[in-house]
């Protein structure tokens, strides 16, 4: 189940109108969600002179680079070049796009042609995404959860808790989902501990 | 009201934010800060013995200090300062936080950009540890329906803290991992009448596309 696909991020972190820069599988993404609401993953380069497309602004159902402001629709295709306003540009140039979907409230990235389904955590929300230096050992001895498919599950004094882990080479992303009827602000603290209580092992 | 700054000093910004967000006219005296080092001129001293920027003097009031700056603007244009005993301790909290973001992320930039010699190592490191606060912070507020560092609106703890965290990747601090900050510094460029610094532009989404001329 599921393991074609790697977490980038949480809806709720993403709302319409805005770009986050997200990592999988060592690709640097331009994520972004236009004005009406459709969800695209890009890799996060402008063709024309390498800007990342995440310092980039939406407007309407395009994403434009902050640098020459060349403008891309949710295929990845430019569509407009300021300079150049009567130019239609070539279809070449187009942002490298990735698979990209929703599922309970956390933005996945699959690879071209996965024929699954991202998994699905019923019974939890989404918490906060919270980066660490400290590896998923480190995390499980410091949290107490138990491994499970896709990171760590797991009871704690503030709530059930799942931690969603997708791993670079430079760090561990958290994607922490809260059991519904968990404390969230406690949870939140608890998580931050785990990651201060890892990392210095990691370090030590 | 004239502001003694420097165009690329995150300090001067925070002045010159404020101010444009409350509609104040500033009469700007560019400082030569680099390469010039006229902050630390023997003429600047008699007026700033710190040899700080910035400076801010409105007739006979001088003050040297930015945070103190943020409360006077504030206080004579009315709101911004945290209404309550609990939210003005907040806004105290954090003004004081925005000391820490100067001494580690603006420190690190202060070395990158001008050669500043200081422990790039430790003051990054200290500037993750302060931008990791804020996010934990924020992600409550969000939590709680909220957007800004304190209360239901802007106040001067989010200029306080803004331009050192904005700043942050020219001291080569990434801003990635902060999806909570990064919706509290769009909340902030959203704002009317916030105005840029280098490093700091506005949100280009919030005009629509020029015409072609």
């Amino acid at each position: 189940m599921g393991t074609e696909w790697v977490a980038v991020g949480l809806s709720r972190d993403l709302p319409a109108g805005v770009a986050m820069p997200a990592l999988w599988q060592g690709r640097e993404l331009a994520v972004w969600r236009s004005a009406s609401g459709k969800l695209s993953a890009w890799n996060d380069r402008c063709p024309h002179r390498g800007m990342r497309l995440s310092h980039g602004f939406v407007r309407g159902e395009t994403l434009a680079c902050i640098y020459h402001g060349w403008v891309y629709g949710t295929s990845g295709s430019c569509i407009h070049i300021p300079a150049h306003p009567d130019l239609v540009p070539p279809a070449t140039i187009k942002a490298e796009t990735f698979l990209c979907v929703e599922a309970g409230g956390v933005i996945w990235v699959g690879a071209a042609g996965a024929t699954d389904t991202p998994p699905e955590f019923a019974g939890y929300v989404p918490l906060r995404s919270v980066a660490t230096q400290a590896d998923a050992a480190a995390l499980a001895q410091a949290s107490g959860l138990e491994q499970a498919a896709q990171g760590l599950l797991g009871s704690t004094a503030a709530g059930g808790v799942c931690l969603i882990l997708s791993t670079s080479q430079t760090k561990t992303t958290i994607h922490a989902l809260a059991a519904k009827e968990a404390d969230r602000v406690a949870l939140s603290r608890w998580l931050d501990g785990v990651v201060r209580r890892a990392e210095e092992r990691v370090l030590a | 009201m004239i502001l003694y700054d420097y165009v690329l000093s995150a300090s001067c910004y925070k002045v010159r934010l404020m101010a444009a967000l409350v509609g104040e006219r500033l009469d700007l005296q560019a400082v030569d800060f680099h390469p010039g080092r006229e902050h630390k001129s023997a003429s600047f001293r008699d007026l700033n013995p710190a040899g700080t920027l910035p400076v801010l003097v409105d007739g006979d009031l001088l003050l040297t200090e930015s945070t103190a700056m943020l409360v006077y603007l504030a206080t004579k244009a009315g709101g911004w300062m945290g209404s309550g005993a609990v939210n003005a301790a907040q806004v105290q909290g954090w003004l004081a936080f925005s000391a820490r973001l100067g001494a580690s992320l603006g420190m690190a930039r202060l070395h990158d950009m001008l050669h500043y010699p200081v422990d790039i190592a430790a003051v990054r490191r200290a500037g993750v540890d302060c931008l990791r606060e804020l996010e934990s912070h924020l992600t409550e507020a969000r939590f709680a329906g909220r957007i800004f560092l304190v209360g239901d609106g802007p106040t001067i703890a989010d200029i306080a803290c803004f331009p050192n965290v904005a700043l942050a990747p020219d001291g080569g601090v990434a801003l990635d991992d902060y999806p909570s900050i990064r919706l509290w510094m769009r909340a902030i460029r959203s704002l009317e009448r916030f105005i840029e610094m280098p490093g700091i532009h506005r949100l280009h989404e919030l005009k629509p596309a020029p015409e072609a001329v």
